[in-house]
C-alpha cells in the first residue's frame, strides 16, 4: 500500500507523458510569456488583413474636395458611419474632429492615415507569406534533393546556389524585378484570365513582382541549412531501416527526412517572412514595388519629402505598424527556434 | 594551401561565366533600347542605325557574351550612357566617398558590437543579457529607411548637429559622413551583436575555459584574454566576407546623405538605365564576393590551425 500511495504522491505531472514533437515544442514556447503576447499580435495583424481584404483595394480611398454624398459613400464602403462628423479637406495633422478618419491625420490627397496604415497589412501580409512560401519551397525542395541524392545533383544545386548569392544581392532583385515589370511577361500577365477572373486585378503585377523577387532570391539560407542537415540524417539508423524494409526513395526523403529538418523550414519562414516586409519597403522606394494598393512602403517613401516641411504623421504610423509586425514576428520566430531546437531539450 | 586556392579559383571560373549571362541577359530584356534614352524623343533612323551599330546593339547574343566577358578581363566597360565618361573614371571618382563612408562605419559598428557582446555573454542569462536581446531584435525590427528619415530630420533638420546633405573631400568628410556612420552603426548593430554574443558562448562552453577557470583565472580575464582570442577567428572571417559590400557602398545612405560614392552613382545609373554602368558594377561586385570569399576561407586556416583546407 505504501508503494501506492508514494505513487499518489507523483502527480500526473510529473510522470513522463509521451508528447508528439509538435506538443512538445509548444510546451516549450508557451514557456515564454512575452512570445505569447507576440503571438497574440501577429493574429490581431492577421485579423485586419482580412478585414482589409473584405473591401478589396479601394476602400479609403476618400479624396479632400469630393463632394459630402461621394464621400459618406466611400466610408459606407468601409462600414464606418459619418455620424455628421466633417470630411477632411486637406492634409490635415491628428485630430479628434473627424472621428477615427483623422485621428492620424490624412496624407496629401485627404486620405485617412489611420484607415491606410490598417489596409497596408494586407499588402504586407500577401508578399510576407507568398514571398517566404515561394522562397522555403525552393529552398527546402532542393536542400531535401541535394543532401539526400548527393553526386551529381549535389554539384549542381551548390553551383546554382554558390552563383546566386554572389551576385550583388540589390541588384538580382533590381534585374528581376525589371525583368517582370517591363518585359513580355507584364502584357502577358495583365491579360491573364481564367474564365471570369481577372488575375491581376486581385494580385497586381506590382505585389506579384514583389513576391517574385523575394522568392526567387532569399532561398539560399534556407537550402544550405537544410542539405548540410539532411547530410546528417541520411546516415541515421532509422533512414537505414526505412531503406532495408524497401521503401522507395521518395517515402524516405517526404516521410522520414523532411519531419526531422522541418523545423528549419518554420524557422526560415518566419525569417523571410521580414526579410520580405522590409524589402517591401526598400524596392517601393526605387519604384520597382507596389504602385496601385496601399502600402507601409509606399507612405514611407512619401514621407521623403513630406517630412522636411513637418508632416510626420504618415510616416509616424506606417513606421510603427510595420515596427509592430516585424518586431512581433521577429520574436516569435526567435521562440521558436529555442521551442523547436530537438537539441534544447530541457 | 596553394592547391586549395587553385582549385577554389577555377571553380570560380565557371560562376563568373554564368553571373556574366544572367546579368547581361536580365538587363537587355529589362532595358530596351539604348537610343531611346541617349538620343531622346523622335530621334532621326539614321541616327539610330549609327548608335546601334555603334554600340554593338544588334549584335547577336554570344557576340555581345563574349564582348562582356573580355571587358571583364580588361575591366574596360565602355563609357556611360549618359555623358560619355569611361566607366572605370566614373569608378574611380565614386571609390573615395564610399569608402570614407563605409571603412570607419564598419571599424566602429563591430568594435562596439564585439564589446557588447562580449559583456552579454559575461552576464548571459541576467536581466541585462535578457533586455539587450529584446533590445536587439526590437532594432533590427525597424525599416532602414524609417531610421534614415527620422535621424535625418531629428538630428540633421530640427537639432542641427549634422549637416543635412553633401560631401566634401578631404577631411572635411568627417563631418558630412558623421551621421551616415552612426546610422549604419545603429542598423548594424542588433545583427552582429547577436551574431557575436553566440560566438563568444560556443567559446565559453569549451574546456580550455574551464581548465583557465580552475586555475583560479579570474573571469574578466578569461573573457577578454582567452575567449577574445578565439573569438578572434569568426569575427575575421566575417568581417573578410563584408568588405565587397563595403566598397559597392550603402546605396540608401549615399542617396539620402548626397555623398558622390558608389552606391549613389549605381542610383542615378539605374534612373538613367545607364546598361555600361549598372553592368559593370554587377560583375565587379561578384568578381569581389568571390574574392573575398576565398580569402575568408584562407585566413580561417591561417587563423586557426586546427582548420586544414583540402
Amino acid at each position: 500500500m505504501t508503494t501506492l500511495s508514494t505513487m499518489d504522491a507523483f502527480d500526473e505531472q510529473d510522470l513522463t507523458v509521451a508528447r508528439t514533437p509538435t506538443q512538445e515544442a509548444w510546451r516549450r514556447f508557451k514557456k515564454d510569456k512575452l512570445g505569447l503576447v507576440f503571438l497574440v499580435v501577429i493574429a490581431i495583424y492577421f485579423l485586419v488583413a482580412l478585414w482589409a481584404g473584405t473591401f478589396g483595394w479601394g476602400g479609403s480611398y476618400e479624396v479632400a474636395g469630393q463632394t459630402r454624398p461621394a464621400y459618406e459613400a466611400s466610408m459606407g464602403q468601409l462600414g464606418i458611419q459619418l455620424d455628421g462628423k466633417p470630411f477632411p479637406e486637406s492634409q490635415v495633422p491628428p485630430t479628434l474632429a473627424g472621428g477615427a478618419n483623422t485621428i492620424l491625420g490624412t496624407d496629401a490627397l485627404g486620405r485617412s492615415v489611420f484607415y491606410r496604415g490598417l489596409q497596408s497589412t494586407k499588402v504586407a501580409f500577401i508578399v510576407g507569406t507568398f514571398g517566404a512560401l515561394l522562397s522555403v519551397v525552393i529552398g527546402m525542395t532542393l536542400g531535401l534533393l541535394a543532401g539526400f541524392l548527393g553526386g551529381w545533383v549535389d554539384r549542381v544545386v551548390v553551383f546554382v546556389y554558390s552563383t546566386l548569392a554572389s551576385i550583388p544581392y540589390l541588384l538580382l532583385m533590381l534585374a528581376i524585378a525589371f525583368v517582370v515589370k517591363k518585359g513580355d511577361f507584364a502584357d502577358w500577365y495583365d491579360d491573364l484570365k481564367f474564365r471570369d477572373f481577372d488575375v491581376s486585378d486581385f494580385i497586381s503585377l506590382g505585389l506579384l513582382n514583389l513576391v517574385v523577387v523575394i522568392g526567387l532570391t532569399s532561398w539560399v539560407t534556407l537550402c544550405r541549412l537544410v542539405r548540410a542537415e539532411v547530410f546528417k540524417v541520411r546516415e541515421l539508423d532509422y533512414v537505414n531501416a526505412a531503406r532495408s524494409l524497401g521503401f522507395g526513395t521518395g517515402r524516405i526523403l517526404f516521410r522520414h527526412v523532411l519531419p526531422n529538418v522541418f523545423h528549419l523550414v518554420i524557422i526560415n519562414f518566419s525569417l523571410t517572412f521580414v526579410i520580405a516586409i522590409k524589402s517591401e519597403v526598400i524596392l517601393t522606394f526605387l519604384g520597382v514595388g507596389v504602385d496601385k494598393e496601399p502600402s507601409w512602403g509606399q507612405t514611407i517613401a512619401g514621407a521623403k519629402n513630406e517630412l522636411m516641411t513637418g508632416i510626420w504623421w504618415p510616416l509616424a504610423t506606417a513606421g510603427t505598424l510595420l515596427f509592430g509586425l516585424t518586431l512581433a514576428v521577429n520574436y516569435v520566430g526567435d521562440a521558436l527556434r529555442d521551442a523547436l531546437d530537438p537539441k534544447l531539450k530541457t | 594551401m596553394i592547391q586549395y586556392v587553385i582549385r577554389r579559383i577555377l571553380y570560380a571560373i565557371p560562376v563568373l561565366l554564368v553571373v556574366a549571362f544572367i546579368t547581361l541577359w536580365l538587363f537587355d530584356i529589362a532595358a530596351g533600347d539604348p537610343a531611346a534614352i541617349k538620343l531622346g524623343k523622335n530621334p532621326s533612323p539614321e541616327a539610330v542605325a549609327a548608335l546601334h551599330e555603334k554600340l554593338g546593339f544588334d549584335d547577336p547574343f554570344l557576340v555581345k557574351y563574349g564582348k562582356f566577358l573580355w571587358s571583364t578581363v580588361t575591366l574596360d566597360y565602355g563609357v556611360s550612357f549618359t555623358d560619355d565618361t569611361p566607366v572605370r573614371t566614373i569608378f574611380a571618382r565614386g571609390i573615395g566617398p564610399t569608402l570614407s563612408l563605409t571603412i570607419p562605419a564598419f571599424l566602429l559598428g563591430t568594435l562596439v558590437s564585439v564589446v557588447l557582446a562580449l559583456l552579454v555573454a559575461f552576464y548571459r542569462g541576467s536581466l541585462l543579457d535578457k533586455t539587450m536581446t529584446v533590445v536587439a531584435i526590437a532594432a533590427i525590427s525597424i525599416s532602414s529607411l524609417v531610421y534614415i528619415l527620422v535621424f535625418q530630420y531629428v538630428l540633421a533638420d530640427q537639432w542641427k548637429l549634422f549637416p543635412i546633405w553633401g560631401y566634401e573631400y578631404g577631411f572635411g568628410a568627417l563631418t558630412f559622413v558623421a551621421l551616415p556612420v552612426l546610422i549604419w552603426i545603429l542598423l548594424s548593430i542588433g545583427t552582429d551583436m547577436r551574431y557575436y554574443r553566440t560566438v563568444a558562448l560556443e567559446e565559453i562552453s569549451r574546456d580550455y575555459v574551464r581548465t583557465a577557470r580552475s586555475k583560479g583565472v579570474s573571469e574578466r580575464k578569461v573573457l577578454f584574454s582567452h575567449v577574445l582570442r578565439n573569438c578572434l577567428i569568426p569575427i575575421v572571417t566575417r568581417m573578410a566576407i563584408i568588405v565587397p559590400f563595403l566598397i559597392t557602398g550603402s546605396f540608401l545612405l549615399e542617396i539620402f546623405f548626397g555623398i558622390p560614392g558608389l552606391g549613389n552613382t549605381l542610383y542615378t545609373a539605374i534612373g538613367n538605365s545607364d546598361l555600361p554602368v549598372i553592368k559593370a558594377f554587377t560583375m565587379l561586385g561578384t568578381v569581389l564576393y568571390v574574392i573575398f570569399d576565398i580569402l575568408a576561407d584562407v585566413s580561417y586556416a591561417v587563423l586557426d590551425p586546427r582548420v586544414r583546407l583540402q
